[in-house]
């Protein structure tokens, strides 16, 4: 197990490496830089070349493409992650200022998808072909069908603007001391998250736990004349957690992205906001950040869920 | 299908392909700008998709005693427009590229309608939104006297908002416009604009100047944008006026009141609080909170932002023939952070200013206009020779006449040397002071929660009064962005403006909102590249 | 007599019906008869149809012309006229919902079918055969899946910029890596099997094996990926526009035409433009979500039907 995680870092490493080159070498390909985008289009007129070519020399923009690569990597390497080219802040008070905001919402959309999904899930399973299967069938299947902005938005209509029994969004308000002041803040983003994600989960761990339902141990265990429920639940469950951990593993990383919308949606200041701006504003070196930030989060959740695997299902062995 | 994918098709082709070819440009030809300006409904335009929140405008310069008497309006007449095209031999299998910088759904329609209107009169275009460089893909400039431009469009939607009437036609002079390669006669005539105070002379010029364009359309002007300043029934200006609220005027806010809430706290809630840091005022003076509350200025102006009287200065006067200037500060002034504010601050702000790049138009004439500026910029002396300070005195003197010099004073806000001093002036927004800004307004910043809210405090030594209220709140928000509305909708924004439709149509139906229009220079127009041939 | 037991009966009358030569062995495709007997992917299949034929022959369906306006006619609600009302330059939103059907459609199904192609291409070769290309490849598709899907999508729109086309490529990009890695999987284990030992004993060429023989038995789980990845570029097309960052906004597809929903006064007061878009988007996506779910089902041999 150990050596099999060792090995696997050491991979990380070199992918981590090639990946910052190409999307360093992507973002250089971009028409426009980040003084481009400083300079307002109604003034930029008035602005000689001279200057324009003295900000992108104190940016230093005017450096070739592999010296910058260079300089960045080796400041990255030793920890410095830079600073952001239209405000100067340095990169990790911006990472660490906006990760609280999207954590928050994909802890709610985490736990809640989990605990809901997988019950409606093995519910759904263990009824299969009734009425309420059939119907949680279509439910989930809607779940993840609708574009999440619409989905935001006609929540955000019903339960924002007309019934006005939530905030329309934001996050912080002056005076703001412990989270539940915050708490009906989250409640609408949380939720439409939470949900679009409880229709995967539910889905998935329904077809998982009929797949284990119908394996050979089960009828060995219904054989020996166990109860039902233990059949159920200690050894049917068990199994069927393996695909839904995967699922979800792999759901965690992409919540930094995947809140993306939704945090547009209810002006939810994250991480992903963040990041549409900076992509916007080709402030390179913090989309720079932002993106390994996410490549990092998918690697190391994509080793841990191997872990895990392994750890809950017996028949899984890492070499 | 087929249609939809090939018009797709040949923007996508049209887009990567930059193959310099030269290309004979019709649109030199004033017959074909007239035609364009005869084809589009406006009038129609501003009723249906402004929602009669605009106002069609006959020329770039704004309504009002400037405007010229007796110009061609260009009414809605599309026989007229096939007429003159016809004269001009237009070839109608040509398709005009017509670029435009703002992501706004308005925009997307109006350039619907446009594409359907330049239709009706056999001119075919297609539209698209400038990505990257935007500046640069506007603005390119032909080497000097080629007839060829630069830039790779035909017509470029967008705005001209000026400070200074001047600004409207300053761009225009030889060499220097992407777009409109120059002659004498506007030269000449941009001349007389800027080289007289007398009220009166430059009536006559820019009266003559808007015939000159009138005739010869370098812009098709389009519409007036209004400003619309909105304010909640819960607070009051107590007398102080309404005005152009993009830019500095006085607007009394100090004497302002706002009902306390629950916890009987007085509290005024505004928008436009930073995302990442604080715009630092000397590009635009007065568009966010911070720059508005924080900062004082020299001079102050009323609310069309003609100057009139001192804010930080106890007094000024300006020579008889224009060209010297001189302050004296109030005393006891301080910054927010109890630092002593001086004239040193102000003279440093003027020499920093000139090392900026990308600040203000108008400040930038004025302070280029001081003697030994050009000297000070190339670095050939170490202060700026015009500049001369004297306990609280500042004079100025100018080496060539700007006739909105006050305007500029009442709009440059000083900074405090004292934390700014070391200020690398190419990377002046970078600096860590515009994470937490420290001003001479009336308002000081008290906590930053950046993306989230600003929450500023009355500035107890501040020269003009204490404010009355007890806290003034930002939120993050622009104009035409979502937020407002949701803003306001919570009763979570108490004033502030837009010049978006959209917005003031909804808070117009919003019970406890109330809007009031300002007329701004703020003209939309048609930019017409009117090379003789085109580098496309 | 003793009466006959039920068993008996059947046997009758199985055998009435073999001497009357009615009985006959099933003929068709047992894939493709699972799957019309499951009843929620058959519907899905008729909502794709009726959706897809009706973006296809908009024309007849409808006489308006979605890029044509008519300002004086704007925000109208839903009359006899303009089924669906008219939007806020008096464009029929009906008309819009039809043609912006084709491009959707086209960039959503036409993607994942490219990206299929380029991925089953690749990966059924290179799992066949293994050598460079397979790590080549192996190794880049591990590049695409490093990250999280919209942070890639958003990159690359910012590198390549907006239009159709460019929309279409980052799709491919980005899809083709699940396809080959799948691929792959299957021809890894098929071509231990033995009846590809015996081809390659009579010495068929490696394309025919890979191409002909291998191909077809991976078709399965090929084609449910096709249908989850449709849907995935359909919503991430609206999932752009709303970030406007999709298809240009000249080009009427059902994201550019939903993105009005934005503005509040819009969603207020004006369901007309954006409800019955939501719906038909939401509709389509879940129509091929179930047809993907009837086709795994189909495929897969473990559960009889």
């Amino acid at each position: 197990m150990l050596t099999f995680i060792i090995r696997r870092l050491l991979i990380v490493v070199p992918m981590l490496f090639v990946i910052s080159f190409l999307v360093y070498l992507g973002l250089e390909l971009t028409p426009g830089d980040a003084v481009s985008h400083m300079i307002d289009p109604e003034v930029a007129s008035r602005i000689s070349a001279e200057q324009l070519s003295e900000m992108r020399e104190a940016l230093g923009l005017n450096k070739s493409f592999l010296e910058r690569y260079y300089i960045w990597i080796v400041n990255v390497l030793q920890g410095d992650f830079g600073h952001s080219l239209a405000g100067g802040v340095p990169i990790s008070d911006i990472v660490f200022d906006r990760l609280p905001a999207t954590l928050e919402l994909s802890f709610i959309a985490i736990v809640f998808s989990t605990i809901f999904g997988c019950l409606l899930g093995v519910f759904s399973a263990l009824k299969k072909g009734s009425l309420t299967d059939n119907s949680l069938s279509v439910v989930g299947m809607l779940g993840i069908s609708i574009p999440e902005f619409f989905f935001g938005l006609v929540a955000l209509l019903i339960f924002a603007l007309n019934l006005q029994w939530l905030p329309i969004g934001g996050r912080l308000l002056p005076g703001y001391e412990t989270i539940w002041d915050r708490l009906p803040h989250m409640v609408l983003p949380g939720f439409v998250l939470a949900l679009m994600m409880t229709a995967g989960v539910m889905r998935y761990s329904r077809s998982a736990m009929l797949d284990s339902l119908s394996r050979d141990f089960i009828k060995t265990a219904r054989a020996k004349g166990l109860p039902e429920w233990r059949i159920n639940f200690i050894h049917g469950f068990r199994v069927a957690l393996t695909p839904v951990i995967v699922l979800i593993g792999f759901r965690l990383p992409t919540l930094i992205g995947g809140s993306v919308i939704i945090e547009q949606v209810f002006q939810w200041p994250g991480i992903g906001n963040e990041f549409i701006a900076a992509v916007r504003g080709q402030d390179y070196p913090l989309v720079m950040m932002i993106a390994l930030f996410s490549v990092f989060a998918v690697l190391m959740a994509s080793l841990i869920i191997d872990v895990l695997t392994a750890l809950v299902d017996p028949r899984v062995r890492l070499d | 299908m087929n249609k939809f994918i090939g018009v797709a098709l040949a923007a996508a082709v049209q887009m990567t392909s930059s193959l310099a070819y030269a290309d004979v440009n019709q649109l030199s030809d004033v017959r074909v700008r007239q035609a364009i300006a005869y084809a589009i409904d406006m009038d129609t335009i501003v009723e249906t998709l402004f929602e009669g929140k605009a106002i069609a405008a006959d020329s770039m310069i704004p309504n009002g005693a400037w405007k010229a008497p007796g110009l061609n309006k260009y009414t809605y007449n599309p026989d007229k427009a096939r007429e003159l095209l016809k004269a001009a031999n237009w070839d109608s299998s040509q398709t005009l590229d017509v670029v435009f910088y703002y992501g706004d759904q308005l925009t997307a329609d109006l350039m619907v309608a446009m594409q359907a209107y330049l239709g009706d009169v056999g001119v075919k275009m297609t539209y698209r939104k400038l990505e990257g460089d935007v500046g640069g893909q506007l603005n390119a400039k032909p080497d000097a006297g080629s007839d060829t431009s630069a830039i790779k469009w035909d017509i470029a939607y967008g705005a001209k908002a000026a400070l200074a009437l001047q600004e409207y036609y300053n761009g225009y002079q030889m060499g220097t416009s992407s777009y409109t390669p120059g002659n004498k006669e506007l030269d000449g005539l941009i001349e007389r604009i800027n080289g007289t105070v007398d009220v009166a002379k430059q009536k006559t010029a820019f009266a003559d100047f808007e015939k000159y364009e009138n005739e010869n359309l370098s812009d098709i002007p389009l519409y007036y944008q209004q400003l619309f300043v909105y304010e909640s029934k819960r607070m009051s200006r107590n007398g102080g006026q309404y005005g152009n609220d993009q830019f500095n005027y006085d607007w009394n806010i100090v004497n302002w009141t706002v009902e306390p809430d629950a916890k009987g706290k007085k509290v005024l809630y505004t928008n436009t609080a930073p995302s990442q840091f604080f715009e630092h005022p000397w590009l635009n003076p007065g568009v966010f909170i911070a720059s508005k509350a924080g900062f004082d200025h020299l001079l102050t102006a009323d609310g069309s932002l003609v100057p009139t009287g001192g804010q930080l200065a106890k007094s000024f006067s300006v020579s008889d023939d224009g060209m010297s200037l001189t302050f004296e500060l109030k005393d006891g002034l301080k910054w927010h952070d109890g630092e002593a504010l001086t004239a040193a601050d102000v003279a440093w702000s003027i020499e920093t200013a000139l090392k900026v790049p990308a600040i203000n138009a108008v400040f930038a004439k004025t302070f280029d206009s001081i003697e030994g500026a050009t000297a000070f910029k190339d670095g050939s002396a170490s202060s700026v020779s015009g500049i001369k300070i004297d306990g609280n005195n500042i004079s100025l003197s100018f080496a060539k006449l700007d006739p909105n010099m006050l305007l500029t004073f009442s709009q440059f806000p000083p900074l405090p040397k004292h934390l700014l001093g070391d200020v690398n002036p190419l990377e002046f927004q970078q600096h860590s002071f515009w994470q937490k800004p420290i001003g001479s307004g009336p308002f000081k910043i008290e906590e930053v929660q950046m993306n989230d809210f600003v929450r500023y405090t009355p500035f107890a030594d501040y020269h003009g009064g204490v404010a009355k209220v007890d806290e003034l709140v930002s939120f993050p928000s622009g104009q035409g962005d979502a937020n407002v509305l949701k803003n306001a909708a919570a009763g979570r924004l108490d004033f502030g403006f837009t010049k978006s439709v959209g917005d003031v149509k909804a808070l117009e139906a919003m019970e406890n909102m109330k809007v009031v229009a300002a007329d701004i220079p703020y003209t939309r127009s048609l930019r017409i590249n009117k090379f003789a041939n085109n580098a496309k | 007599m003793m009466s006959k037991s039920a068993l008996d009966k059947k046997f009758d009358r199985i055998r009435s019906l073999e001497e009357a030569g009615k009985l006959k062995p099933l003929t068709g495709s047992r894939a493709l008869r699972k799957m019309l007997n499951n009843r929620l992917a058959l519907i899905g299949l008729i909502v794709f149809l009726v959706i897809l034929l009706a973006s296809i022959f908009a024309p007849l369906l409808t006489a308006h012309n979605p890029m044509k306006i008519n300002l004086r006619d704007m925000l109208q609600a839903p009359s006899f006229e303009h089924i669906l009302g008219t939007d806020k330059t008096g464009r029929d939103v009906f008309a819009r919902i039809l043609y912006g059907g084709r491009i959707s459609i086209l960039v959503g199904l036409g993607s994942a079918l490219i990206g299929a192609f380029i991925g089953v291409g690749i990966g059924c070769f290179a799992g066949y055969k293994g050598g460079w290309i397979d790590v080549a490849a192996l190794r880049l598709s591990e590049i695409f899946m490093a990250f999280p899907q919209i942070i890639l999508v958003l990159l690359l729109v910012s590198i390549v910029g907006q239009s159709l086309i460019n929309l279409m490529l980052i799709f491919v990009l980005t899809g083709w890596g699940a396809m080959y890695r799948l691929t792959r999987a299957r021809v890894l284990s098929l071509r231990e099997e033995e009846y590809v030992q015996a081809l390659q004993s009579f010495g068929l060429s490696t394309w025919l094996i890979c191409y002909k023989h291998i191909l077809p038995n991976a078709l399965g789980p090929i084609a449910v990926n096709i249908t989850l990845t449709t849907a995935m570029f359909i919503l991430a097309e609206a999932g752009l526009s709303f970030l406007g960052l999709g298809v240009p906004p000249s080009i009427p597809t059902w994201g550019n035409i939903l993105i009005v929903a934005q503005d509040l006064r819009v969603l207020q007061n004006n369901w007309w433009l954006w409800l019955p878009v939501g719906m038909v988007i939401s509709l389509f996506v879940m129509a091929v979500n179930f047809i993907g779910d009837g086709l795994r089902d189909s495929a897969d041999p473990t559960l009889q039907g």
